[in-house]
């Protein structure tokens, strides 16, 4: 039985039918809708300008123009362009990303794997059969935690699976989420192979993984790079081949220290190349920060000060350190360069922590944001000046 | 009349906003009408930081329509040491000069950053050639934030999901204005076709510059701006005193070419430099080469850090 006051409100929906989602199609074609207006009145009637101003009204025809206003052209030409003068800047201007400490420990683990799969690749190319299987297994073993971090990450876990849903070449995070999935596919097929004995498919496929792991290890810089923060997107060159040299480094200590967990001697060939590759990738990666800082001047602040330039200078010192002790292994013993590998690993860890950290310093940095705009509205000119006020 | 009611996939025009700060009196009327709408919750009644009475924060995921208010300060110019304003002091020695209101709102841009950056294809680009998130679909990976040069787009922290303006695609699709635009009681903000809009807004212009205000410009009506701004704004002081950058572009479209070029070749790179330290297995294993440029490596880059770090200490 119907409720009595239904008899008297019309409840008739103006689109589809009552209960259900109002359908795009009209259901009579060209029927107006409740509360339509057709000339979006509304926005051209304005009791403050009906008769002062060339703001039309709507007996004033289709062109929404006055009798005497003025062309399209004659406006621009008299509209001046943005002024460019000294600039206050009253923030904020951009949001930064609100990404936790599982992304940089995902790209963390990720550069591990990618490093790994060069590292097995090498070793197949070099006639090391029995390395190479041990850099495909730790590819695979250090892949598993990543879809775990990311979708830990999520603000809607449960929908994981929608970073599959498209294909999209121009996001670099839809490419990632790609490619991670493929190289953890071809790395356990590649494990899969070793273990029931199928070598050469074994070798095929981790030469396979290590062209992904090229992407995958490299993609994480460009995530970066193609973003709006300041830090990053003025480092787009760099990014990418710093965070492949850090893959490299602790995919290459990581390869060593299972080796000799695997019980590789000293002495032997592997161990040594993995040491040449740690210690040089590491000094790769900081010269090329150095050069990348040299090339952002003030940008390069969240870098090198703050909590976020603490986490880099960390990285370094651990680097410097894991030199020293490969230096002065001799006297020391191999235990030494274990804990080089060791700390090459942790540098690593704290270079990923330091960029991402960087980031969030940098986008909330104002005068940087501003600036950067305005360069690139200058298009190269004189940098123009640009104060942050408190208001 | 021209037609512009929409009728239908085929014959629609691009809808936008034209924000006109000078008619802005700072109400806040589109702000609730905005909420009421589109059901989104109150923020509280912080002061935005930096000392604005600005009390509604910043446009985010619970807030689509925001007004910026705008204290612009100067200096004033004291004779006499007994007319110093007490208040002034208390200011920091500035008073305020101008008052500017300016409803702030998702550009909704040609060129846009968070849809070139979403990896699940929630965010889209609708009939009107506005850009929505589509909430069934976004799973939360906040990669659209960093990337909307205007700081626009943001992520809920209790819901998960990124939010933001979708000028009112639910009122659109029925032929209604978006709520903003029919709440506004000073007709700051306009509704309409793009190109109209443009019209529109150049006349403004010029009646303002007639009547004296000569630093009112247009921001976003051009193609150089992220390609053109489906919201676009009138403006009388500078693009950084709303908050708004001077330049802008979708950053993926910018920099993702450059950026995978370099990062794929030092791959690459990377892979060559792997199988060489691998084949140089024969050589001596402890060469005093290979530590020397190590060594001299590390050096380069503290004695270059610590060089910097002085520069701009002195500096």
């Amino acid at each position: 039985m119907k409720h009595p006051k239904a008899i008297l409100r019309d409840m008739t929906p103006a689109l589809g039918k009552p209960g259900a989602p109002g359908r795009w199609r009209r259901v009579h074609a060209d029927s107006p809708v409740q509360l339509q207006s057709d000339d979006w009145s509304d926005a051209t009637w304005s009791f403050l300008y009906k008769d002062d101003t060339s703001y039309v009204t709507s007996s004033a025809g289709p062109s929404f123009r006055g009798p005497e206003a003025e062309s399209r052209e004659e406006g621009e030409a008299r509209s001046p362009s943005v002024p460019d003068d000294v600039t206050v800047v009253q923030g904020p201007m951009m949001k930064p990303a609100v990404w936790t400490w599982e992304v940089p420990l995902y790209f963390w683990f990720g550069g591990i794997a990618a490093g790994s799969s060069f590292v097995g690749l090498a070793c197949d190319l070099t006639g090391d059969p029995g390395s190479a299987r041990v850099a495909r297994a730790l590819a695979v073993a250090t892949a598993l935690p990543c879809p775990l971090l990311l979708i830990m990450d999520l603000g809607r876990p449960a929908r994981f699976l929608n970073m599959l849903r498209i294909f999209k070449p121009r996001s670099p995070m839809s490419m990632g989420a790609w490619c991670l999935v493929t190289f953890s596919t071809v790395g356990a097929a590649a494990v899969g192979a070793d273990l029931l004995g199928a070598d050469r498919a074994g070798r095929g496929l981790g030469a396979l993984n290590a062209l992904v792991g090229g992407y995958l290890g490299s993609y994480t810089g460009v995530l970066l790079a193609s973003t709006a923060v300041p830090v990053w997107a003025r480092s787009h060159l760099f990014l990418g081949p710093i965070f492949v040299a850090t893959a490299t480094a602790t995919g290459a200590s990581a390869c060593r220290l299972a080796l000799v967990a695997t019980g590789r001697r000293p002495g032997d060939t592997t161990r040594e190349a993995l040491g040449r590759v740690e210690a040089g990738a590491m000094t790769v990666e900081l010269l090329l920060s150095q050069l990348n800082g040299a090339r952002l001047k003030h940008l390069a602040e969240p870098l090198e000060s703050g909590a976020s330039g603490r986490w880099i200078q960390a990285a370094k010192w651990l680097v410097r350190a894991g030199v020293a002790l490969r230096v002065l292994r001799r006297p020391a013993g191999s235990r030494a360069h274990h804990l080089a590998s060791a700390s090459y690993l942790a540098a690593g860890l704290c270079f990923r922590y330091g960029w991402v950290r960087a980031g969030r310093v940098s986008a909330r940095d104002d005068e940087a944001v501003a600036r950067m705009a305005r360069d690139r509205a200058a298009q190269g000119d004189q940098a123009s000046v640009v104060e942050v006020t408190q208001h | 009349m021209t037609e512009v009611a929409i009728r239908g996939a085929e014959d629609v025009q691009r809808m936008g906003f034209f924000t006109d700060t000078t008619t802005c009196i700072g109400c806040k009327a589109c702000e609730v009408a905005c909420k009421q709408w589109n059901d989104l919750p109150a923020d509280g009644g912080e002061l935005r930081a930096g000392g604005s009475y600005d009390h509604t924060g910043s446009l985010g995921a619970s807030t689509w329509r925001h007004v910026r208010f705008v204290e612009v300060l100067t200096q004033p110019e004291v004779h006499e040491p007994e007319e110093v304003d007490l208040l002034a002091v208390a200011s920091g020695g500035m008073t305020l000069d101008r008052w500017v209101f300016m409803s702030d709102v998702c550009k909704h841009c040609t060129n846009a950053g968070c849809l070139d950056a979403c990896p699940t294809g929630a965010l889209i680009r609708t009939e009107f050639e506005t850009v929505i998130v589509q909430p069934d679909v976004c799973n939360g990976c906040g990669y659209c934030i960093p990337s909307c040069p205007f700081g626009v787009i943001d992520r809920a922290p209790d819901d998960g999901r990124a939010a933001k303006c979708t000028l009112c695609y639910d009122r659109l699709e029925d032929g209604l204005e978006p709520a903003c635009a029919k709440a506004c009681p000073t007709d700051s903000i306009q509704f309409g076709p793009r190109e109209e809009l443009i019209v529109r807004a150049q006349e403004r212009v010029a009646t303002l510059h007639e009547r004296g205000i000569e630093g009112a410009y247009l921001y976003g009506d051009q193609d150089t701006m992220a390609g053109g701004l489906g919201a676009f704004f009138l403006l009388t002081e500078a693009p950084e005193r709303y908050g708004l950058p001077a330049a802008a572009d979708s950053p993926i479209q910018q920099q993702v070419g450059p950026a995978t070029g370099a990062a794929v070749g030092a791959g690459l790179a990377a892979a060559g430099a792997v199988a060489w330290a691998f084949a140089m297995k024969r050589d001596t294993p402890h060469s005093p080469v290979l530590a020397g440029i190590m060594v001299a490596g590390i050096v380069t880059d503290a004695v270059a850090g610590a060089l910097r770090r002085r520069r701009r200490g002195d500096a």
